[in-house]
């Protein structure tokens, strides 16, 4: 039987816990090579730059990873049907950026609940919102 | 019925009418919330909200009939829209058929004079919205090319704002004269309310009502954003 969150223990209202993801340079060069997403605004401070970013940026599929690495970790055991973001601003590489989310909508025959999500750059810019929709355990 | 927080009626002890006056649902392209999850957030979160703004982008929503949520959540649901200007952003309250036919909603680069003028003409409520950010925000182009006329109320308190921006946003209106409300621009359901404005000693059911309220001038923003997130 596999163990993790379950549907009753949930309700509308509750949070995430907040995560803050490791975006420095070596990790989300990891990223880039593991995803063959090799762009030079991702992985240099000075090319990023020179495109008109402050810094190096976080790539979104990252960000979008990220975000449902939180999923996984707040709910163990569960699935996820669909994540959807929008990106309003850059995330810097080597910043502090803040994950959160909470549960906007249940449904009980289903055992879907809604979330919002987001993503706080270090100046307190949201860089990225979005939803998602996930499967818990019975 | 209205619906009252008790934690917040202590907090807010003589409040009559707090309205988040400016949200954006899934009608807006970068809008993630469904109007009815806001309502369950707002009786589940227990806000002192008394009802909310659908400000949508580029757009006036005459379809979508709020009534049933209304009177299923005790909650005041208006529409408004949100236009992009010369100067920025700018919040239209009391959108109607000679507003609709008086400029393109979808025009990202109208006059801004002419947006206030028109709106006043149609009896409307025309203000900048987050107007200390830049780019996008009434003072960034102030700095650039002058203050216009027309200008008298803009929103002092914004739920999206990084530090700072609404700071300049109040100390600019309050050197200006222009008063001040609150909104939370809210785009996710979980942001509903971080900003707000206070109609206090009034009753505000539609958005007659509201444009009546904006015009006479009794309402202060109010931020929220720190007890709501906690």
């Amino acid at each position: 039987m596999t163990e993790g969150l379950k549907f009753s223990e949930v309700e509308i209202g509750d949070d995430l816990p907040e995560e803050v993801p490791d975006v420095s340079l070596s990790s989300v060069t990891a990223f880039c090579k593991a995803a063959s997403h090799i762009f030079d605004r991702f992985l240099d401070h000075e090319a990023a730059q020179k495109e008109g970013f402050p810094g190096a940026i976080v790539p979104g599929i990252m960000s979008q990873g990220l975000l449902a690495a939180m999923i996984h970790k707040w709910a163990p055991g569960s699935s996820i049907r669909s994540i959807d973001t929008v990106f309003r601003g850059s995330l810097l590489v080597d910043s502090q950026i803040t994950m959160t989310g909470a549960v906007t909508d249940t449904d009980d025959e289903s055992n879907l609940v809604e979330l919002d999500l987001a993503i706080i750059a270090e100046d307190g810019r949201t860089g990225v919102i979005g939803t998602a929709v996930v499967q818990l355990l019975e | 019925m209205k619906r009252r927080s008790l934690y917040l009626s202590f907090t807010f002890a003589d409040i009559r009418m707090i309205l988040d006056l400016h949200t954006h649902s899934v009608k807006s392209d970068d809008g993630r919330a469904k109007v009815e999850n806001y309502c369950k957030w707002i009786q589940k979160k227990e806000l002192p909200l008394d009802g909310f703004v659908l400000t949508e982008h580029r757009q006036f929503d005459d379809q979508s009939d709020y009534r049933p949520l209304e009177d299923a959540y005790g909650l005041t649901i208006m529409k408004a829209s949100e236009v992009e200007t010369d100067y920025g952003h700018v919040l239209v309250f009391g959108v109607n058929d000679d507003l609709l036919n008086a400029f393109d909603f979808t025009n990202v680069r109208l006059p801004i004079e002419m947006v206030l003028e028109e709106s006043s003409k149609a009896g409307a409520f025309a203000a900048p919205c987050h107007p200390g950010r830049k780019r996008v925000g009434l003072f960034a182009h102030y700095e650039e090319k002058g203050p216009i006329q027309g200008v008298h109320t803009v929103e002092t308190l914004n739920g999206g704002s990084i530090p700072g921006e609404d700071e300049l946003s109040s100390n600019m209106a309050e050197t200006l004269g222009y008063r001040g409300f609150g909104g939370s621009d809210s785009h996710v359901v979980s942001r509903i309310g971080y900003c707000a404005t206070n109609f206090p000693n009034q009753r505000i059911d539609d958005i007659g009502q509201l444009v009546g309220a904006l015009k006479a001038g009794d309402f202060s923003a109010i931020s929220m954003k720190e007890q709501i997130s906690s």
